[in-house]
Order: C-alpha cells, then structure tokens, then sequence
C-alpha cells in the first residue's frame, strides 16, 4: 500500500474509525515508511501539549453576565414570556441591553434604598457596626456587578455610564479593572475608549494599572495612542523611550500618532 | 450518579433555565479557552471570547434545536465569535513564541523540549490547518461534526487534517533540526579555549 492509499484511511486510523482488515494495512504500511509513522507519532505527542487554565476571575464574569442578563429579562413584563416559556424567537436589539442597564441600576438602587432604610429601623440605638460593615462589603459588590454588566453594553451610552460609575469607589475591584482595562483596548467606539484611560489614569499609581495601561499603547485608535503618549510623558514612565521607539517602528502607524511620538521623544531628550 | 447530558442542560436553558448554563459553563470553558489560547496566542482575548461565547448561547438559544449534538453547535458559535471580532479588530501582531502557555516541567528534559517545539511548531502552522488540528485532536470533535462546522464534505476533512499532520511534522522536523544544530555549535564553542588562553598560563 502507498502512502496516498495511507492518506485516505490515516485521519480514521488515529480516531479508532478503521476495520480490522483497513488497521491491519495502515500498520503494515506504518512499518516500512517512516514519514507516515512519524506522522502517528506527532499525532500521539500533541496530547502531551499543556492544557491552559484560564483566569480565576472567568466565571466571576459569567456569573455576573448572566446575573445582569436574567435581571434585565426579569424587567421586562411583556418579555418574560419568552424567557419561561421560550414561546417564540426574541429579538436582541441595543433597546433591550439599554433596558436592562437602567434596569440594573434601578434595581441596584433599589436595593440600597431598601437596606438603609432597613438598617436605621432595624438597629435600635446601638451602633451597628457589623452588620454596617457587612451592608458595605454587600453594597460594593453590588456596584462591581452593575458596573461589570453596564461595560458589556451594546449602547455606548450605556458603556460611558459603566466608566463613570467605575470611577466612584476609592478602591478599584480586580473584576472591573480587567473590564476598563479590555475597554480601553478593544472598545468599538472611541469615546469609550478615552473614558476608560481617564477612569484608569487615576489609579496609575498603582504599578500594575501603569504598566498595563501603557502596554495598550498598540491599538487601534489613534486619538487614544495620543492621550496614552501624554500620559507616557505626564507620569514620567522610565520606559518611556523604549515604549516610544517601539510604537514608532509599529507597521501602518498613523501620521498623527507618528508627530506626536517625535515631538514626545524631543520633550524626554 | 450520572451526569446529565450537555444537550438535555442545553434544552433546559432554552426552556428558561438560565442558571444551568453554569454546568454548560464549567464544563466548556477551559477547552474553549485552550481552543481559542492555542489559536490566537492572547490570553485576555480567549476568556473574553469565552464569555462571549456564553453571551451568544443565551441571546441564540431558541435557536437550538433537540437532537442538535451540543458540542458541535458551540464550537459553531465559538468560531463565529472569533471571526467576527477580527473582523472587527484585525490582528495586528503574529503570534510570538513568547504567547504561548507555558510549558510545565515534565518527567524527561527531552520530553519538555519536545512540547516546546511541538507548541512552535503547531504555531507555524497556517491558521486554517491549526484550527482543524486543534478541533480534532482536543476539542474531539468528530470528523463529521467538523465538516458539517466547515462546511465541507467528510473527505475533505480527512484531506485536510492529514495535510496540517504533515505540515506538522515537517515544521516539527525543522525546529528540531535547527536546535540541535545549535546544541552542536555550543558544544562546539564550549570546547575552544578562550583567545588569549595561551598568553595567561
């Protein structure tokens, strides 16, 4: 048997699909070409590549996606038909991702409202600092989840207002700096993608952020590649000339960006 | 105990059972992730396609159907999502070596380093002959999933797949190559005695 004979039934000898009488062939042939064996033999070795977990924040993420997605069904009556009895194809427009972004902030709020009310009625006269503590760390995570869910909006409204909310607590969870973070870099429109720098400039101190922050500085959209520059020089980066020359040598890199990268290299001479 | 199959989970969900899409999740998405990490070398990008495979699951549910082998439905799903953001995001930066997971110490050095060239080499590849690599070696999708997913005839499958084998095996053959030719040369220069030895003693 040749090896183009080989060709056809190989795929089916590595997945156990062969006859006895095709098996018995394919190794026969195996014996004497060494091309062919080696070929089985690499088949073999890609069970050995490693097999990449990924972040430990994944399903945090799902969680709250899905979270975001039930509330925002949850919130709409006349939908929620759909959603238990799965009764017809429900249509996916930027209004329903607009309604449920509202919808989690109002719920949210809602909720806020509800818990301080509940916790001035409820505490009597002693300071109730655990369960204050408690209602806190429950009220942060709530924000991280509304913020979470508002920056994975269709409406970039919607995203801008995820930014901003972003930007209220001193604290920044990792959750929702991974999202500004992706925001900045791949966010389709371009006001977002500023709002998100802004939001993310003020935790630069930080050295993780300030690392990550600049290593966004290859991408798609020029007027963020500009702000990123001034920012570069603003905070003094030690690698600023290195950051620099690499984005100069970027293929297709836009005039622009490419005057204000000369102009940033004379202001650090 | 049994498990519940993938597609009665799947029709749950469709029926309005969102929440266990969680099982559908944690069952998928590390294969999911690999597929994607090993295709497009980004971390950030493979969990956020991840979600967003998880995402299209709940907005495309009514379209489901009973019977329809879940697997192969996902990994439908999985490729359309990455084909639509690089057509909103073209990729800018080939993959580097670099970008790969890396690789964990195993019982031989030898073993070590040859995931290493295989994960180049499989790198190396075009990306059309890595993703059927990767589809049916770990994402054991079967042949007829992959050409119904391709769109494709079931021969045309096994051509292709036994074309990116020995494209594998010839890029494998050349890291290799290469590598031990450079070991050769370090052994080579380990055993020249330094200019100027003679001058010292």
């Amino acid at each position: 048997m040749k090896c183009e004979h080989i060709a056809e039934l190989l795929p089916d000898y590595l997945q156990g699909n062969l006859s006895p009488d095709q098996h018995q062939n394919v190794e026969a042939h195996l014996e004497q070409c060494a091309d062919c064996s080696e070929e089985v033999v690499i088949w073999t070795k890609l069970s050995l590549l490693p097999v990449d977990q990924p972040g430990p924040t994944s399903r945090a993420r799902f969680e709250a996606m899905l979270l975001a997605y039930q509330a925002g069904r949850l919130n709409q009556p006349a939908d929620d038909s759909h959603w238990r009895k799965g009764a017809s194809a429900w249509n996916w427009n930027m209004f329903h991702w607009l309604r449920s972004a509202v919808g989690a902030v109002a719920w949210s709020a809602a909720l806020l409202a509800i818990g301080v009310f509940a916790g001035l009625r409820l505490a009597g006269p002693k300071p109730p600092s655990l369960d204050l503590a408690a209602m806190q760390s429950e009220l942060a995570s709530m924000k991280q989840l509304v913020v979470l869910s508002m920056l994975q909006q269709q409406s970039a409204s919607a995203r801008l207002e995820g930014i901003t909310w972003s930007t209220r607590d001193q604290q920044l969870d990792p959750q929702v700096l991974s999202a500004l973070l992706h925001t900045l870099r791949y966010d389709a429109s371009v006001d977002v993608r500023l709002a998100a720098l802004d939001a993310l400039s003020r935790r630069g101190r930080q050295p993780q952020v300030h690392k990550a922050i600049l290593d966004s500085l290859q991408q798609q959209s020029p007027l963020v590649q500009v702000a990123l520059i001034d920012l570069l020089l603003e905070w003094r980066d030690p690698d600023a000339a290195q950051r620099l020359q690499a984005l100069q040598q970027a293929p297709n890199l836009n005039p622009t960006v490419r005057q204000r990268v000369e102009w940033a290299k004379s202001k650090l001479n | 105990m049994t498990l519940a199959p993938d597609e009665d989970l799947m029709l749950q969900v469709r029926d309005g059972a969102g929440e266990t899409l969680g099982v559908l999740f944690d069952r998928y998405q590390t294969p999911l992730f690999n597929f994607y990490s090993k295709l497009t070398g980004d971390r950030t990008l493979s969990e956020d396609l991840v979600q967003e495979v998880f995402l299209r699951i709940l907005k495309y549910r009514q379209s489901y159907r009973p019977g329809t082998p879940f697997r192969a439905w996902v990994y439908q799903i999985a490729r359309n999502a990455r084909i639509d953001h690089f057509r909103k995001f073209p990729p800018q930066t080939a993959l580097q070596p670099e970008m790969l997971p890396p690789v964990l110490p195993t019982d031989s050095a030898q073993e070590q380093q040859e995931v290493e060239l295989l994960q180049r080499a499989l790198q190396q590849l075009p990306e059309d002959k890595r993703e059927i690599l990767l589809l049916c070696r770990f994402q054991e999708l079967k042949y007829e999933e992959i050409a119904a997913l391709l769109g494709c005839e079931l021969n045309t499958v096994r051509t292709r797949i036994h074309r990116a084998l020995q494209d594998l095996r010839k890029a494998f053959h050349q890291l290799a190559r290469g590598t031990m030719l450079k070991k050769a040369e370090a052994a080579v220069a380990e055993n020249i005695p330094p200019r100027g030895g003679r001058h010292e003693v």
